[in-house]
């Protein structure tokens, strides 16, 4: 129990970690999912694309430990770099491989995802690297930690954790104060009213997957901060990882995979330091399948029709 | 005159979708060997009822007996193996089964072939196949001329009043003891009508108890025994086909209250 | 009456071309045996006949030619597998590697010196079948009760985690800081895999053939394989089950309405393909003589369904040609091995895009018009959704659940 105790906040604060790049990335599926009720078995590795273009960056303007540029602005820029990217790429997606297949078979579409996937995941592993690509954090970082207690930091694990919050923060006033976002919340209650409204659904899809990869490449960027490497196979896990979270929060409700990231975070971080560190990934599995089978709808959604 | 043995009792039923109540305390008897239709404008609830009668819809109140079986709470397909088979009002075939294979599908629930038989042509199985084939042969029975020649096309190169005509011999071929027929007689021209009506007759003939849905009122007030109507959610008027078509609320509920005063 | 004018019917499709018929007759027209008999003694009897036209010891060699076509024919039955859970009922289980891989784990263990059994044929046939029907009823039946997009995640997830396990399953597992077993506890080697795995136990000399090379008697048992895969397809495609399985893939709100128990019926395609793939599984490992967490790796799954959906769903023809077209051109295109996943994943993406059907498919992935609307508006769930949408409107709900097609006659005659 003293065990349990002094390492608990720890705990929960490495959970908090990981759960808002949970947060953010469950965050896009939920998006994607409610405007298009499919399941974007690529969105993960568009966040590994956004990571991969941060280090890009480094890689451009960080020489021998030295950066060129004042640590800030390098930050915001690979940011900035990243997000543009990755929603650049999102909507790419879309037109390419997603929209000729809207009005088709449902699984359709989710076969075509995971050639996506696997392909984002090869012009990675050929054409960059295929081995795990470093970014010199400590070249434009303060590698200070902070201190509360015994409960310990790096800056760069606050940073994770603030920037998702105000990303969320921001995507909510977006989505539910402005009208734009009531478009969107239109498209994704039903799609064909929309378009008797005068609401152009092309552009609201669009809008949608730039805004979901946005918020994935700047999960990449952060993780690539906080653990200074990236490798071809991280959208992977993490995308599962996320969906999860999504399914937990309620897959639609924005909200809740917001809570859903967070959750699966701080109870992923409390099994692995209580109970095993290697079966880790296999918790996050176990959640998945005990809220499928005892409450599908998570824990914001609607009740799913029986289909017994 | 004695009562027919009643085949169909609902008692009570309600179902109720959010805010709405798309059924509201339904009371109904089907006696066995008759033709009840069940009429009603648009969104009466009247496939709704077929949606619960099939189990594809739960609903929040009431019972539906089939020759005393509660059906409510049972799965589609437990309820297909009680007795009732059905018809959709927008066809449902399987399109890219042939007609022999969508007429052969309602056999299913009565045949016993597994897979392992299938695989190792276990005598019960080819005997189940043959008796489900010749099941075939007896459901076109009534559709001889016009489904005989299209037996091996594939459903969804049929036509219309083909694809319905094979729809309902799939329905024979579960061997129901209730029939439920969604809108038999849509999209049919004057001819086709009365062919239907023929077959619908043959049908209860044949010791089959039909429950139907329909529009066309000539059609209704020609073949059924009894008729009952339904507005919103509601039954409002049962009885016999003249009386039914006289009574002032019908009317209303279909035209109005000033078609109803005149 | 049945010679009225006013009667408009459709031509009966007899007397057409075959090319004309469409893929539904193609594969009716390639899965006879009038074709399937003499397709099989020929791909038997090719290698040695190369054997006779090929130096042994040159690169193309009729050692390499075999080798390719046992791989060939060990990724066809897979494909057969693929097909059937998600050709014929609509599964999309994107875990089914994993399934080959616990089947190759499975042999493994019973068949090598890692747990030091080694079991006869027949029983190590019956544990990988029980260990692989296990795992396939494990994952099955609770995400089977849940919709489509759901059930592709949990099985990926599954397949994820059974990597994982297999990854860390060289050393006791630790929980909560108890060790479960002795500290020497290695049942999977971890990343190296199990070494050394006893071939199947099966006579090495035939009559009339002397000694048989090892890779040419495992294209025969893959071959086989094979063989009996395409039967018991075509016999459950042509009986109860079949009909059963496209019926609910087709409609499964009808299927229900007929007295198809769709659960069953969609337990039994996953559970009968995951057994499939693992008893492909133990055959590989008996050839390579290995078992490796590779096995395991998403990237394979996504080959088998390129092959499939290439070939076209529900097609066993397809899978066997879309098997062909992924085997052979690697093998024989060495220097591009390493875009392999590169170039696959772009004709996947490709071939959904342009034409999902692929070759000979026979499910119609394409967005669909009937006679009042796309058949996906009609299954219960959209219903019932659409019902918590609207809210409402009576006109609405009768609408969704039935009548888009416009009465004939809505007014009564009075």
């Amino acid at each position: 129990m003293e065990y349990f105790l002094q390492n608990f906040p720890q705990q929960l604060v490495n959970g908090l970690e990981t759960g808002s790049l949970y947060a953010l990335i469950a965050l896009g599926y939920t998006l994607i999912y409610g405007i298009l009720e499919m399941l974007n078995f690529a969105h993960g590795d568009v966040f590994m694309v956004g990571g991969f273009l941060a280090a890009g960056v480094t890689a451009v303007l960080v020489h021998g430990g030295v950066s060129f540029v004042p640590g800030v602005f390098l930050v915001l820029l690979m940011m900035a770099f990243a997000m543009g990217g990755t929603g650049l790429l999102g909507v790419g997606i879309e037109r390419v491989a997603y929209r000729p297949l809207r009005n088709a078979n449902r699984l359709a579409p989710l076969i075509t995802a995971i050639g996506v996937s696997l392909f984002l995941e090869s012009l990675v592993q050929v054409f960059v690297s295929p081995a795990p690509v470093g970014l010199p954090t400590n070249a434009f970082i303060p590698q200070a930690a902070l201190r509360f207690g015994n409960v310990e930091t790096p800056l760069t694990g606050v940073l994770l954790f603030v920037v998702s919050v105000a990303l969320m923060v921001g995507l909510d006033l977006f989505v539910f104060r402005t009208r734009f976002g009531s478009a969107m919340r239109a498209t994704a209650q039903d799609r064909e009213a929309a378009t008797f409204m005068g609401i152009d659904v092309d552009r609201v899809i669009m809008v949608t997957f730039f805004a979901a990869s946005a918020l994935a490449g700047m999960g990449g960027v952060l993780y690539g901060l906080r653990f200074a490497t990236v490798n071809f196979f991280m959208g992977y896990l993490l995308g599962i990882k996320a969906f999860t979270a999504a399914v937990i929060g309620g897959i639609g409700n924005l909200r809740g995979a917001m809570l859903g990231g967070l959750l699966l975070g701080v109870l992923e971080s409390l099994a692995g330091g209580f109970i095993s560190t290697e079966f880790q990934d296999a918790f996050a599995f176990l959640a998945l399948i005990v809220v499928l089978l005892i409450r599908p709808q998570g824990l914001f959604g609607q009740p799913l029709g029986d289909r017994a | 005159m004695t009562e027919p043995e009643s085949i169909l009792q609902i008692r009570g039923l309600s179902c109720r979708f959010g805010g709405l109540m798309a059924v509201e305390k339904l009371d109904l008897e089907i006696g066995k060997g008759q033709i009840v239709s069940l009429v009603g404008p648009n969104g009466a609830g009247k496939t709704t009822v077929f949606n619960l009668v099939s189990g594809i819809l739960k609903p929040t109140a009431g019972s539906i007996e089939l020759l005393g079986r509660e059906l409510v709470g049972e799965p589609s397909h437990r309820i297909t193996r009680l007795g009732v088979a059905r018809t959709f009002q927008n066809i449902r075939v399987f399109p890219q089964l042939t007609v022999r294979e969508n007429i052969l599908l309602g056999t299913h629930h009565w045949t016993r072939s597994g897979m392992l038989g299938s695989v190792t042509f276990w005598p019960s199985a080819r005997r189940a196949e043959r008796a489900a084939g010749a099941e075939v042969e007896r459901a076109i029975e009534l559709f001889r001329e016009r489904l005989g020649p299209r037996l091996d096309d594939p459903a969804f190169s049929l036509s219309y009043a083909n694809r319905r005509r094979t729809e309902i011999a799939r329905a024979l071929a579960a061997r129901p003891k209730l029939l439920l027929l969604d809108e038999p007689a849509a999209g049919m021209n004057p001819y086709e009508r009365v062919e239907m009506a023929g077959l619908i007759r043959s049908m209860r003939d044949q010791g089959l108890t039909i429950f139907l849905i329909e529009h066309h009122m000539p059609l209704v007030m020609e073949i059924s025994d009894r008729v009952i109507v339904m507005d919103h959610g509601i039954k409002i008027a049962e009885g016999l086909p003249k009386e039914v078509h006289s009574n002032p609320k019908v009317v209303e509920a279909y035209l109005g209250r000033r078609a109803a005063r005149a | 009456m049945s010679t009225s004018p006013a009667v408009i019917e459709e031509e009966p499709t007899k007397g057409q071309r075959l090319w004309q018929a469409g893929p539904a007759a193609w594969n009716e027209a390639i899965t006879r045996p009038a074709v399937m008999i003499p397709f099989f003694a020929l791909a038997a009897v090719t290698p040695l006949a190369l054997q006779y036209l090929e130096d042994n010891s040159s690169w193309i060699g009729a050692q390499f030619w075999t080798t390719i076509l046992a791989n060939c024919a060990m990724y066809a039955c897979l494909a057969i597998s693929l097909n059937l859970v998600v050709g014929y009922a609509g599964l999309l289980n994107l875990g089914f590697i994993a399934f080959f891989g616990i089947g190759s784990y499975a042999y493994a263990l019973v068949a090598s010196d890692q747990l030091h059994q080694h079991y006869p044929l027949w029983a190590a046939l019956l544990v990988v079948v029980l260990v692989t029907l296990a795992f396939a009823l494990l994952v099955g039946v609770p995400a089977l009760r849940l919709r489509g997009d759901y059930l592709a995640i949990v099985t990926l997830g599954f397949g994820l985690i059974m990597r994982d396990l297999i990854l860390d399953l060289d050393r006791p597992p630790v929980l909560a800081g108890h060790q479960f077993g002795p500290s020497d506890l290695n049942l999977t080697g971890g990343t190296n895999g199990i070494h050394q795995v006893d071939p199947l136990k099966l006579p090495t000399s035939l009559p009339l053939l002397g000694n048989v090379a090892h890779f040419l008697m495992y294209y025969w048992i893959f071959l086989a394989l094979l063989a009996i895969f395409v039967f018991c397809m075509l016999r459950w495609r042509h009986t109860r089950t079949g009909r059963a399985w496209v019926a609910i893939r087709e409609d499964e709100l009808a299927a229900r309405a007929m007295g198809v128990n769709t659960f069953k019926y969609r337990l039994l395609a996953f559970t009968v393909s995951a057994v499939m793939a693992g008893i492909v599984g133990m055959i590989d490992a008996a050839f390579i003589f290995n078992a490796f967490p590779g096995n395991f790796d998403v990237q394979q799954t996504v080959m088998v369904f390129i092959m499939v959906i290439l070939g076209g769903l529900g097609s066993i023809p397809g899978a066997m040609l879309g098997a062909i077209a992924f085997t052979v051109p690697p093998f024989l295109l060495q220097q591009f091995v390493f875009i392999k996943y590169l170039i696959i994943s772009l004709v996947l993406i490709a071939v959904m895009v342009f034409r999902p059907e692929g070759l000979l498919g026979t499910v119609s992935i394409r967005p669909r018009r009937t006679m009042g609307g796309t058949l996906e508006l009609f299954s219960e769930e959209a219903a019932s959704e659409a019902s918590l949408r609207t809210g409402g409107n009576a006109a609405d709900l009768e609408s969704t659940t039935g009548a888009i097609v416009p009465e004939s006659d809505p007014e009564p005659s009075i």
